[in-house]
This record gives structure tokens, C-alpha cells and sequence, in this order.
């Protein structure tokens, strides 16, 4: 078995006590920073580059994914506690759990959160570990035509599934891909959109966007909507310990959960709302009294929480093998690659086959910890959302000035952080998704160097998308994608109007 | 929810701002210089095509904010905004990016800590300072000796 003897191997790096410090800071980090409204791990991450661009990548990366799967199992204790959910793949736990926290069942909506997690997280990663091997395979079929095609799909996915409508996600992206083209074009030396100012030449790192959108965009928001500023802390009661009829109850919606979340993570098909959406209403149409829910139902916060973390760790499937981010983190990471001139792809298993594996039997430890420090801890962990929201934002905008300074120590950068973060503000303020646009800006990049590899290896024929049958297969995909809501709302519309004539 | 208004402003503005947009990426992009043998696939073709659709999306949200009400996309806000404390902080960002150079880090840092801690509501002034100054010399201490950024120091230079 190649790949059990990869992940041996993988153990082994990750089982260096300095690795092991990693993954504990790491996972401890994204704890904390899960719980703390405001904060998510795209921002913490895209802090981080500047100071861990000297480190050792293997250490950074392992770090990275315990923050990234840290942030899910936090988030939780923030829905279920403050009904605020500290990430978006957390609201519908809000749901479910707020009610059952207020029942004074909130130890046990801790616990199957938790565990949930636990078993999500760790059935995710098992599936990383076998398919990941699969997918490099697959990949090496991919010339660039392919790699294009692959990308809009992307692209579809991503503005059509997250968000309120197709056309906020489009927008979105879109703008992504502008700022995207601000710089120096690579393979001409072509200056776009620079407006003649020195310091645009070298483009717009994806830090300062994803900073001013998430850190400053938020801030400015949260400061505009008073109303939204108070919130009730539930504390914990009852036993961390699940009745048996807890324990009955919940380890069915956990597989189930996990069942959804995972291909929706693997797939591009982006976000962890539409699979904790889907898990909640599945767990609804299977119980034998769903008139519990709304009312504080343990299975609607069991499979939603393990659909959750399942999405986040398929999410690094196509991540690691493809280089393809369907996720405002994903896409940050893609980015920390970057700065250690790594290219995720099926060559990096090849090449760098020490990191990777060691990064994939890290995702093991790192949930063994983080149901440690979830599970009893949860009390300590609790009293993070006493901070004064003054304070807390306060110290956000803080580090997010100097995390974007200490890039290229530069104010200019600091100005660029001001206008994006107006921005962000502004789609916040009208619903406007974030994540299409962090995506759009790193894969734009990306989409036209092999849009433009493809046509110059075709001699510039530009039916090579639609005669390679993976490319046109893929494009095809993404054109259903695209045109598929369309359809359904136009014959939806035209069922209601021949409804109202007849 | 506002009653109904004939227009939504907010959506049309997005709307003209879009279109602004794709002309912006549309005029750079017809103004570059291109050698003739990348004339083919060169890096023009990716600005038209973003300016296009910058430009479809603005027409739609304009034509959008002209439609009745129901099928908006972009509704009148139901919710008082507090432009005092979006007004505190933009300033507060201005006025730090100019003095972080001159005066340093330290003294910069904690005026935009306590100047968002103020936008937020606070009035406990001697609490933020005391957070604000603690939070700002640890982490310039640890970032500049611990992980050997370089911050500046400003007119507090020798002093930490």
C-alpha cells in the first residue's frame, strides 16, 4: 500500500516536537480565533504570511491547517452560546443550538458539536488521504485547456453558489478579477491599470484585499449597525457528558453530515453554508419528531457541525492536488504557497512529498487535539467572548494595519488597505459575498497565464477548449452551473403567471 | 423595511459604478502598447472581457433598481446606520497611516486602537489606554525582536 506508507511517513514528520508545537498553536489559535466574532481563519491567515514567511513551510503549513479546522470546531461554541455565529459554515448551528443552550442543554449541544466535528474531521481526513492520491492521478491528464476550463468552473460554482444571488456572486468575482489585474502582466511586462503610480506595479497583494475586506470592511460595518452590536452570552449548563440517548441520537446525523459535506468541500463547488443547509433540512425530513426542531434538536446541530468540518476538509482535496481554492481560506493558502514558490498541483506530491504528507497526518493529530481542547475546555474558551467589542476591534484593525505594513513596509499598502476596505464595507452593507472576489483575484491570475499557455500552444485556435473532451466537459458543467438557476426561476415564473391565468 | 420608493438609489449608484468601472478597465486596456507578435492572446483580452462584464452586471443592477420593489436586488435598508462612527474610524485609519512613520509605531498603534475602541462606544478612556499601550509595546517587542520585523520606531527610537 503506497499510500499507508506515505502517511507513515507523514507521521513522522508530524510527530517532531517541533511540529507538534505547530499543530498545538495552531489548532489553539484557530480555537480561539473560531469563537471571537469578527475574526475568521481567511484574515488570521492572510496575518500571518508576512511572519511566517521565514519560517520552515512544513512547521507554517501544519500550523495553518490546525487553524483552519481549529476555526470550524470554535465557531460552534460562539453559535451555540451568543446565537452569532462566529463563521458562516456556524449559522444554522445557531439554530438549533441557541435553543438548546437556553433549554439549559447547552453542554450537551457543546459535546455532539464537538464530537461531531471530531468524527467529521477525522472521516474527511481519511478521505484526503485516499483520494488525494486519485486526484494527482487525474490531474497529470490536465494540459492547460484543461486547467482554463477547470477554473470557470470554478468561477461558476463559486458566484453561483455563495451568497443571495447569482448576480451579487458575479459581481463579486468580477471584482476580484479586476484588482487582479492591477500590476505588471507577466508574460509581456505590460503595465494594467497602474495609473502611472510606481508601487501598483508590483500589483495588489492578496493580503491587503483580504485584510481590507474581511478585518476593515467588517469593523466599519459592525461600527454602522449599533443594533447589531449587544448579545447574549447563554452560560454552559448540564453535563459535557451525552445521555445515552444523546449519544443515540446523534451518530447518525454525524455520518450523515459528513456523507453531504465532504464531496461539496471536494468538488469546486465552494462554501460550507449550502451542505449545513442541506444537512439540516435532511436531519428535519428523517426524525421521527420533527416538531422538536426549532426547539432545540440535538440532530440539528450533529449534522450540521459535521457537515461543516467534512466541507472543510474536502476543501483541501482539490486545494492540494489541482491548486484550486473553493474557498475564501483555501484561497489564502494557495497564496502562502506561493510564498514559499510551492505550487500545489500533482507535482507537489512528487516534489515536496515531505510537506504534504506530513501536512495530511498533521490534520489527524490536530483533531485529536482540538477535541481535547473543545470538549473540556469549552468553559475556559467561553470567557474570550467577554471582551468588549470596543477592545476586541481595536486590537483587530491594529494587527491588521501592521500585518499589511510589515508586507512590503510600506504606507501605500496602509492606503490600499483603507480604499479596499471601503469596499468591503460596501458589500457587506448590500449583501454582497466576500469570497468570490478573494477567489477571483488569486485565480484570475492563474485562469489567464493557462488561458493564454493554451491558445499559444494551439497556435492561438481557440476551439482547443471545446475539442479537448475533458475541457469541453468541464465547460460544459460549468455552463449548467451558470444557466441552471436561470431556467429553474424562469420556469418557476412561468408555472406562477400560468397559474394566475388559469 | 422603508415603504416603497420609486427608485433605489443605493442599487443604481452600484450600478453606475460598475459601468464606471468596466469603462475604467476598458480605456486602460485600449491603451496599451502590444508588439505585433502578441497580438493573438495578449493582455488585452482578459481586461475587455472582465470590462464587459463589469459592465453587464452594472447595467443589470441599474435596470434592477428601476423595477417595483418586490423584485429588487437591492432593497432600502431597514436599519439606522451610525455614520459618526464609519466618519471616527476612516479618520482614524487616515490619520494613522500619516503618522506611522513619523511618530512610530507605538504612538500611532495606540491612537487607532482607542480611537476604533471610541467609535465603537467606549467612553472607558483609561481602560483603553491601559489595554491599548500594553497590547501595542508587547507587539512591537515581539515582532521586532522575537520575529525581526521591522517597525517603525519613530520618535520613541532607543526607548524599546
Amino acid at each position: 500500500m503506497d499510500v499507508l506508507a506515505s502517511l507513515l511517513q507523514g507521521f513522522a514528520t508530524a510527530v517532531t516536537p517541533m511540529n507538534l508545537m505547530w499543530c498545538l498553536l495552531g489548532t489553539t489559535l484557530g480555537t480561539a480565533i473560531g469563537i471571537l466574532p469578527g475574526i475568521g481563519p481567511a484574515l488570521t491567515i492572510a496575518l500571518l504570511l508576512p511572519i511566517t514567511a521565514k519560517l520552515d513551510p512544513t512547521g507554517a503549513f501544519i500550523m495553518f491547517a490546525g487553524l483552519y479546522y481549529g476555526a470550524m470546531y470554535g465557531s460552534s461554541t460562539t453559535s451555540i452560546l451568543l446565537n452569532t455565529p462566529g463563521e458562516s459554515g456556524s449559522i444554522i448551528t445557531a439554530v438549533e443550538g441557541n435553543v438548546m443552550a437556553k433549554n439549559g442543554r447547552g453542554a450537551a449541544a457543546l459535546a455532539t458539536a464537538a464530537i461531531g466535528s471530531f468524527v467529521a474531521g477525522t472521516l474527511g481526513t481519511i478521505a484526503i488521504t485516499f483520494l488525494a492520491p486519485l486526484f494527482v492521478k487525474l490531474a497529470l491528464l490536465f494540459g492547460p485547456a484543461e486547467y482554463f476550463a477547470l477554473m470557470v468552473l470554478a468561477f461558476t460554482t463559486v458566484s453561483a453558489l455563495l451568497g443571495l444571488s447569482l448576480s451579487r456572486g458575479i459581481t463579486s468575482l468580477l471584482l476580484g478579477l479586476a484588482i487582479g489585474l492591477v500590476g505588471t502582466d507577466v508574460l509581456t511586462g505590460q503595465p494594467r491599470l497602474t495609473f502611472d503610480i510606481l508601487s501598483l506595479l508590483r500589483g495588489i497583494d492578496i493580503v491587503v484585499v483580504a485584510v481590507g475586506l474581511f478585518a476593515v470592511g467588517e469593523a466599519l460595518y459592525m461600527a454602522s449597525r449599533p443594533d447589531m452590536r449587544a448579545g447574549e452570552i447563554v452560560p454552559i449548563r448540564g453535563s459535557i457528558f451525552m445521555t445515552a440517548e444523546e449519544w443515540r441520537r446523534s451518530w447518525k446525523p454525524w455520518l450523515r453530515g459528513t456523507a453531504l459535506g465532504f464531496p461539496f468541500g471536494a468538488l469546486p463547488a465552494g462554501g460550507t453554508e449550502i451542505p449545513t443547509f442541506l444537512s439540516y433540512f435532511l436531519e428535519k425530513r428523517m426524525s421521527k419528531k420533527p416538531e422538536e426542531f426549532g426547539k432545540g434538536a440535538i440532530e440539528g446541530v450533529a449534522g450540521p457541525e459535521a457537515a461543516n468540518n467534512a466541507a472543510v476538509a474536502g476543501v483541501l482535496v482539490p486545494l492540494l492536488t489541482l491548486g484550486l481554492p473553493t474557498s475564501a481560506t483555501a484561497a489564502i493558502l494557495l497564496a502562502a504557497f506561493e510564498q514559499y514558490n510551492l505550487k500545489p498541483g500533482p507535482l507537489l506530491f512528487s516534489s515536496s512529498s515531505t510537506l504534504v504528507w506530513g501536512l495530511i497526518a498533521s490534520l489527524y493529530i490536530g483533531n485529536v487535539m482540538l477535541l481535547i481542547l473543545n470538549l473540556p475546555l469549552a468553559g475556559l474558551w467561553v470567557r474570550l467572548l467577554a471582551i468588549p467589542q470596543p477592545l476586541l476591534y481595536g486590537g483587530i484593525l491594529l494587527f491588521s494595519t501592521l500585518g499589511v505594513y510589515s508586507l512590503n513596509n510600506s504606507t501605500f499598502d496602509l492606503v490600499l488597505l483603507f480604499l479596499v476596505g471601503i469596499l468591503g464595507f460596501l458589500m457587506r452593507r448590500y449583501d454582497f459575498p466576500v469570497a468570490p472576489c478573494i477567489i477571483g483575484l488569486i485565480l484570475g491570475r492563474l485562469a489567464e497565464a493557462q488561458f493564454r499557455r493554451a491558445l499559444t500552444i494551439s497556435q492561438g485556435d481557440a476551439t482547443v477548449f471545446f475539442t479537448h473532451p475533458l475541457s469541453l466537459a468541464l465547460l460544459i458543467i460549468a455552463a449548467l452551473v451558470f444557466v441552471g438557476p436561470l431556467f429553474y426561476r424562469w420556469r418557476a415564473a412561468k408555472l406562477q403567471s400560468a397559474k394566475t391565468a388559469g | 423595511m422603508k415603504p416603497d420608493t420609486p427608485k433605489s438609489a443605493a442599487g443604481l449608484a452600484i450600478g453606475l459604478g460598475l459601468l464606471l468601472l468596466g469603462g475604467i478597465i476598458f480605456y486602460d486596456a485600449s491603451q496599451m502598447q502590444i508588439p505585433p507578435t502578441y497580438a493573438k492572446v495578449g493582455p488585452q483580452a482578459f481586461p475587455y472581457f472582465i470590462a464587459l462584464g463589469l459592465a453587464v452586471v452594472g447595467a443589470y443592477f441599474a435596470w434592477n433598481s428601476w423595477t417595483p420593489a418586490a423584485r429588487r436586488e437591492i432593497a432600502a435598508e431597514g436599519f439606522t446606520t451610525d455614520w459618526r462612527a464609519l466618519l471616527i474610524i476612516g479618520a482614524g485609519l487616515l490619520i494613522h497611516l500619516n503618522i506611522l512613520k513619523p511618530l512610530g509605531f507605538v504612538i500611532a498603534g495606540v491612537f487607532l486602537f482607542m480611537c476604533i475602541a471610541f467609535a465603537f462606544g467606549s467612553r472607558s478612556f483609561v481602560r483603553d489606554g491601559i489595554v491599548a499601550v500594553i497590547l501595542v509595546v508587547l507587539s512591537y517587542v515581539g515582532f521586532t525582536h522575537g520575529l525581526g520585523l521591522q517597525l517603525p520606531p519613530g520618535i520613541l527610537a532607543g526607548l524599546l
